[in-house]
């Protein structure tokens, strides 16, 4: 039976998946877990029974997301025993389900937020046709996180292998792509650009998609050269409303079917509610959901444009969104901290490195290591800056408020 | 130098609770060995930058000791 599934814990084949979801009498709608294939088995088995679920990040503190009671995460909740006859009944199952589905976005001030989607936006660009039987995905985003999500429901509908590439080092991704054929791999900028220098190319690859953050030219003829065969498109995808554009080069295209849903006032892109998730968080005005993504048209007339930069302050670190009120709230915590700004820095290897600097308290003695080992056991990595300077005073801009450099 | 960035290395597995190194060789590769992830190896090149102004990645990966010894000449 087809290969569903291989990853550092093992291979799953479908039948081994159609065996775990006719097994299962119950879930977890918090799901927390480092294991690709439970994760996967949870959301297909929630799906399927029109439960909701929220899919949380295996390294995400209680802190980061205060809306969860941690009395629910992990807590199996019992579900009637479905059996299924086919993995393509489960697949048809799912497409029908009327789950509510939780995803974490990082807000523009303090916390996560959270957004609800349903089967519907999660997989509007998920494309199912013979043409796709024999795709063999290389999987490379984090599962929580919509880019991930298309890849996994783009990969199930159509029955092929997911080859697990996430957070493997160099020498392993190029091992998989060969020893796999994998045809197809969706991944960050930061991804591809730690897969260079090209010292070998892929011919199986027939597909390489950018999404997360913003890539550069020099990058892209790089990966052109890696992957000699691969088509190399763009993918534009967002937490709060899933897949909207995909482009060739680093232009995106409107697709005509969602034309009439999308405006541009002084240069943002925005999207109308009908695309969107469900959250409380959204600002909403008349109608249209304001993205904070900054565009220029190439060509206005068919929908042609370039994104330019963002709006809002969120720093993308290696394809993670950071909100850095977030990491100054968790710093102006620590003791003997009086006054804190984050920043960024560019960076070659993730495209921007999250800095701090940091006013203390005369009398404080804690140190730079000591502060990031705290910071990691509250917030995510990607969210602790890796550079902390000590200084005297920050500077502060003519309206009072302190500069983020 | 070659101490400076042994002792950048060691601040940084120090951080992530790993335990210091009394030395490392050229042959030692940066993520399997000593442990480093992206963003690690993102804040030692800006670590190292700040030391020398030379960006160890500017033109692609650099997987062991060794090769930020000779992007450095040292």
């Amino acid at each position: 039976m087809a290969l569903f599934l291989k990853d550092s814990t093992g291979e799953y084949s479908y039948d081994n998946l159609l065996t775990s979801i006719n097994g299962s009498d119950g879930y977890c709608q918090n799901l927390q877990t480092d294991s690709l294939y439970s994760f996967f088995l949870n959301l297909i088995v929630a799906l399927v029974h029109n439960r909701p679920a929220t899919l949380l990040d295996s390294d995400l503190s209680l802190e980061e997301i205060s809306i969860i009671d941690e009395s629910t995460i992990n807590k199996r909740d019992k579900i009637d025993n479905k059996v299924f006859n086919s993995i393509e009944e489960v697949i048809n199952e799912i497409w029908k389900s009327s789950s509510k589905i939780t995803i974490f976005t990082s807000g523009t001030t303090g916390q996560p937020k959270n957004v609800v989607h349903t089967i519907e936006t999660l997989s509007r660009n998920v494309k199912k046709h013979t043409g796709h039987t024999n795709d063999i995905w290389g999987f490379a985003f984090n599962p929580t996180h919509m880019a991930g999500l298309q890849v996994f429901f783009q990969a199930l509908s159509n029955l092929n292998p997911i080859i697990n590439l996430f957070e493997e080092s160099r020498e392993k991704i190029f091992g998989l792509i060969t020893s796999n054929n994998i045809t197809h791999i969706s991944a960050t900028p930061t991804f591809y650009r730690l897969l260079l220098p090209i010292e070998m190319s892929f011919p199986t690859v027939k597909r390489i998609s950018f999404g997360g953050e913003k890539s550069d030219r020099k990058l892209y003829d790089k990966i052109c050269g890696m992957f000699p065969m691969a088509k190399v498109t763009n993918i534009y995808a967002s937490t709060e409303a899933g897949t909207l554009f995909s482009s060739k080069g680093d232009c995106f295209v409107i697709p005509e079917s969602i034309s009439d849903k999308i405006k541009v006032d002084d240069d943002e892109l925005l999207i109308h509610q009908s695309l969107l998730g469900i959250s409380d968080n959204f600002i909403i005005e008349k109608e249209y959901y304001h993205s904070g993504d900054l565009i220029e048209w190439v060509d206005e007339k068919n929908g042609v444009f370039r994104f330019k930069s963002r709006k809002n302050e969120l720093i993308n670190v290696g394809g993670y969104k950071v909100n850095p009120h977030e990491t100054e709230e968790a710093i102006s915590n620590l003791p003997g901290v009086q006054q804190v700004i984050v920043y960024h820095k560019e960076n070659s290897v993730i495209g921007n490195v999250l800095c701090a600097d940091i006013v203390k308290n005369p009398n404080t003695e804690i140190s730079t290591i000591e502060i990031k080992k705290i910071l990691k056991q509250k917030l995510q990595d990607f969210k602790v800056p890796r550079v902390i300077n000590f200084v005297n005073s920050l500077s502060i801009t003519r309206t009072g408020k302190v500069k983020r450099k | 130098m070659k101490h400076k960035i042994l002792e950048i290395i060691n601040e940084i597995r120090e951080s992530n609770s790993l335990p210091t190194l009394d030395f490392i060789t050229e042959e030692n590769r940066l993520r399997e060995d000593l442990g480093l992830t992206s963003f690690d190896l993102a804040e030692l090149t800006v670590r190292i930058e700040d030391e020398t102004d030379i960006d160890i990645f500017d033109d692609g990966l650099i997987t062991t000791v060794g090769q930020i010894y000779q992007k450095l000449n040292i």
